[in-house]
């Protein structure tokens, strides 16, 4: 008992000099902003936030697998898409309630991660990406031919998981937990040893890690998240097709995670944010929207190999350092 | 049997101008260039949009004649294209090979936005420059695809003997072996590397010219593209030159039978099936290199 | 004392050259055993044989009495046989000491240090190997000798019995080496046996009471430094190449 509370109190110091630190406020300050989005009465804003937070969670579930333990996936599309699916059938058909529906949902996404994980494993490179985005296509074509689960024309009217602003507080919730466990998870030991993978697997081989089992734990939970903001997006737009298997899905996730910075979870944030305020800023514009944004998305990728997270941070520190005469 | 040789053929030849290009580039620079069905379709669009401008002179109708200006704006452009995107976006990136994975899918990306914005959203359609049908073994077919199948095999010809006999040919595949070494002997590599991104873009420039006319263009086409030339590659062997020659025409027959035996709808599924059980049985493919990476 | 390892018979071929041929010899517990032999004579296919990287043709290798051919590389390690490579190997992005974690952290290294002492052994290995005013500092950024350091702290951290030292003096200078002979010299006292390399004998002289060379894929001789590098055959085979070796 006194050794929880002790645990507890140092949890509490740490965490106050997290939130007085730089990076600490920043992040605290984003998050107090997020949720006052809401108290602005704007649904068409918190309607934009709402697909930015979802993309989050899907770009950063691709940020675990291919910047922390190197597995190059181009098919992510194939488990936020059968989440998708699944969640909006058992609401749908079964009528189960939508917290129950994103567990199972998510739940398939998991399975289907070990069956596309366990013979993708030997692939490296190039051939990875082929052999992911081969099942993402395969999936993708299946349900588009298919006659199940409403076939070309997917599953829709779907009931709302609640006004705007709830839903608004879910999706935060979902993400924030979201982002929070998978940072636990690649500060921890698990995540030293995937970024081992990463670096050198014969080395990780050599150094007594079974590459494999660790591996397939790193496709297992990237699964999940990707799952997760799979049911999530479906539960927002109310209704699924055969198009969110499409390769342009599991692109959107890799363009997100590489605009913020790989290899950070945080930078899908900056990535997904930016994206999608982006694109919907740039809608008046009608046809010239897309072509600004791919010139954007070529300029930012072109010039920041980091992403814009990290460096853009180090400059608004350098500024307030200034302005605080240091 | 003889519908499955004929179109085997041209499919096969089609999947050869497309592969050999994106095999080309991997092989000597490890460079995975996702705008490469860009090109095919941009290179689709200036032929498009040439032959459009030039019909509205008069005086200029031999239809050939437009469509040879046409073509020679369409390939040179796209060989720019091709040299513009290794020396600007390629090459600064090449330490990081995800980094050239982005910012070519940001490129492709590009293209598709550019041809909306310039041109339409619409299906186009290009009119055939060689006019009338064929038939051959009682199967009749367009004369502009037997031009697809000469075309095809003329270039891949010459482009075979240009990599074995040339200089340029020999440095390329120097750099291909081991680009340190190739470097040590005083190989431009970034040179040689430009160059077979060239010869890459006016391949698959070339299967635009000779394939678009007769076919329906839309700005999305080249995502199709660039899938065909990625799986012909995996399944010959990423950066094996004969490899990928041999993988387009295997592909060529094998998804022309599928269309005949199986129903055509699945004829989508079958060939990245079989890419999945050749990446899962042999994963360096056909006639690639024995070890990975 | 007893034999720790037995290899028998091993043979493997790429293609049609024979890089280990009918290979036969055994390693007492606790010594210190060197393999000598020209470049290509097929020492590090050897080791490639015995760490599991490379499956033989035939033969078999057996580690404590038990048969550990075809088993794969971590298995073999978690038995404890860890190996370093000539080409020094290290985890880009993570720090010295995380480095020595990622092998603390393999089942044998759990099961040694405990899940709470992980931490504490990879700083005292790092100490051990001389590394440890830079456990902070990413591996890019050292000299060649320190990334050979690590290369056998990397080993360490799984707990090893036995300890396969592909040339772990190639590329160092003179004093650099004299470290690494005390480090193995250290480990030899508390009971590592060790198996390396050397492409130099004279490196080894000092080191090793016992050496087997090799030539062609073959075992040529056995026995004290001295006597192997006056054997005939020895040294015609560094001879032929025209490399000397003492």
């Amino acid at each position: 008992m006194m050794k929880l509370q002790f645990d507890w109190r140092s949890r509490l110091s740490r965490f106050r000099v997290w939130a007085l630190s730089f990076r600490g406020g920043i992040t605290l300050l984003c998050l107090v902003g997020l949720l006052l989005v809401p108290l602005t009465g704007r649904e068409y804003l918190a309607r934009i936030v709402i697909t930015a937070m979802i993309l989050t969670i899907f770009a950063a579930s691709w940020d675990l697998l291919a910047g922390f333990a190197g597995q190059v996936s181009f098919g992510h599309a194939a488990f936020f898409g059968i989440s998708g699916y699944v969640t909006a059938a058992f609401v749908k058909f079964v009528g189960a309630p939508w917290f129950l529906a994103i567990f199972i949902g998510t739940g398939w996404a998991v399975v289907f991660s070990l069956l596309i994980g366990i013979p993708c494993l030997r692939l490296k490179g190039p051939y990875l990406a082929l052999g992911t985005l081969a099942f993402a296509l395969i999936l993708y074509n299946l349900f588009l031919t298919g006659t199940w689960l409403g076939g070309t024309e997917g599953i829709s009217a779907l009931p709302n998981i609640g006004s705007v602003f709830v839903e608004f507080y879910i999706m935060a919730a979902f993400m924030v937990a979201s982002l929070i466990i998978m940072r636990a998870i690649v500060d921890s030991r698990l995540g030293t040893i995937l970024k081992a993978i990463r670096d050198d697997e014969v080395g990780a081989d050599a150094a007594g890690i079974n590459t494999t089992v660790y591996k397939l734990v790193a496709f297992m939970v990237s699964g999940l998240f990707a799952g997760i903001s799979g049911a999530l997006f479906v539960l927002d737009i109310t209704a699924v097709n055969p198009a969110v298997y499409q390769p342009l899905y599991s692109f959107y996730a890799i363009i997100m995670a590489s605009i913020g910075g790989i290899a950070t979870i945080y930078g899908s944030i900056v990535g997904s944010f930016l994206f999608t305020l982006l694109s919907e800023f740039l809608r008046p514009l009608a046809a010239a929207s897309l072509l600004i944004f791919a010139t954007l998305l070529i300029l930012i990728i072109r010039f920041s190999e980091e992403g814009v997270m990290n460096p853009f941070l180090e400059h608004v520190r350098d500024l307030w350092d200034k302005i605080r005469g240091r | 049997m003889e519908e499955i040789l004929i179109f085997g053929t041209i499919q096969g030849a089609l999947l050869a101008l497309l592969a050999l290009g994106f095999s080309l580039v991997y092989g000597v620079g490890g460079l995975l260039n996702l705008a490469h069905g860009a090109f095919f379709l941009i290179t689709a669009y200036i032929v498009y949009w040439t032959i459009h401008l030039l019909t509205s002179i008069p005086g200029l109708s031999y239809y050939p004649l437009v469509f040879g200006i046409a073509a020679v704006v369409g390939l040179s452009s796209v060989v720019t294209i091709g040299a513009v995107t290794y020396l600007g976006l390629m090459k600064p990136l090449q330490k990081s090979h995800i980094g050239v994975v982005l910012v070519t899918f940001a490129m492709a990306f590009f293209f598709e936005q550019f041809v909306k914005f310039v041109g339409d959203p619409k299906t186009h359609y290009i009119v055939p420059v060689v006019p009338g049908t064929v038939t051959l073994l009682g199967i009749t077919f367009p004369a502009q695809l037997l031009a697809l199948v000469f075309g095809s095999v003329i270039l891949v010809t010459l482009v075979t003997l240009f990599i074995s006999k040339s200089t340029i040919g020999k440095s390329i595949r120097a750099v291909s072996q081991d680009p340190e070494a190739a470097e040590l002997v005083g190989i431009n590599t970034d040179m040689v590397m430009m160059t077979s991104v060239m010869i890459s873009a006016l391949l698959v420039g070339f299967a635009a010219v000779l394939y678009a006319p007769g076919n329906y263009i839309a700005p999305r086409i080249g995502w199709g593209y660039l899938l065909l030339a990625f799986s012909v590659t995996i399944f010959g062997g990423m950066g094996s030159i004969p490899g990928s020659i041999l993988g387009a025409y295997v592909m060529g027959y094998a998804t022309t039978l599928t269309d005949y035996l199986i129903s055509p709808s699945f004829s989508q599924i079958v060939p990245l099936i079989v890419i999945l059980v050749m990446l899962l049985v042999r994963p360096q493919g056909l006639l690639g290199k024995k070890r990975l990476q | 004392m007893g034999l720790i390892l037995e290899v028998k018979n091993l043979t493997k071929k790429f293609g049609g050259l024979t890089a280990v041929n009918d290979v036969n010899f055994e390693v007492h517990r606790g010594e210190i055993l060197g393999l000598i032999g020209p470049n290509g004579a097929g020492k590090t296919t050897l080791f490639q044989l015995i760490s599991g990287f490379e499956k033989p043709n035939s033969g078999s290798v057996r580690f404590n009495g038990v048969d550990i051919t075809g088993k794969r590389p971590y298995q073999i390690v978690n038995l404890g046989l860890a190996r370093t490579f000539q080409l020094v190997r290290s985890f880009r992005f993570l720090s010295l000491l995380d480095n020595i974690s990622v092998a603390c952290l393999s089942p044998r290294g759990r099961e040694a240090f405990g899940e709470v002492g992980i931490d504490a052994a990879a700083s005292s290995i790092l100490a051990s190997v001389g590394l440890v005013d830079k456990a902070r500092l990413p591996p890019v950024i050292l000299p060649h000798g320190d990334l050979r350091k690590l290369e056998i702290g990397k080993a360490l951290g799984t707990n090893p019995e036995f300890l396969l030292l592909d040339e772990p003096f190639s590329g160092l200078a003179h004093e650099e080496s004299a470290g690494i002979t005390r480090l193995i010299e250290q480990l030899h006292e508390e009971g590592v046996t060790v198996f390396m390399t050397g492409h130099v004998l004279r490196e080894l002289m000092t080191l090793v009471p016992r050496v087997i060379a090799m030539h062609q894929g073959r075992l040529i001789a056995e026995g004290p430094p001295k006597e192997v590098a006056s054997n005939k055959i020895v040294l015609e085979a560094y001879l032929g190449r025209g490399e000397g070796f003492a």
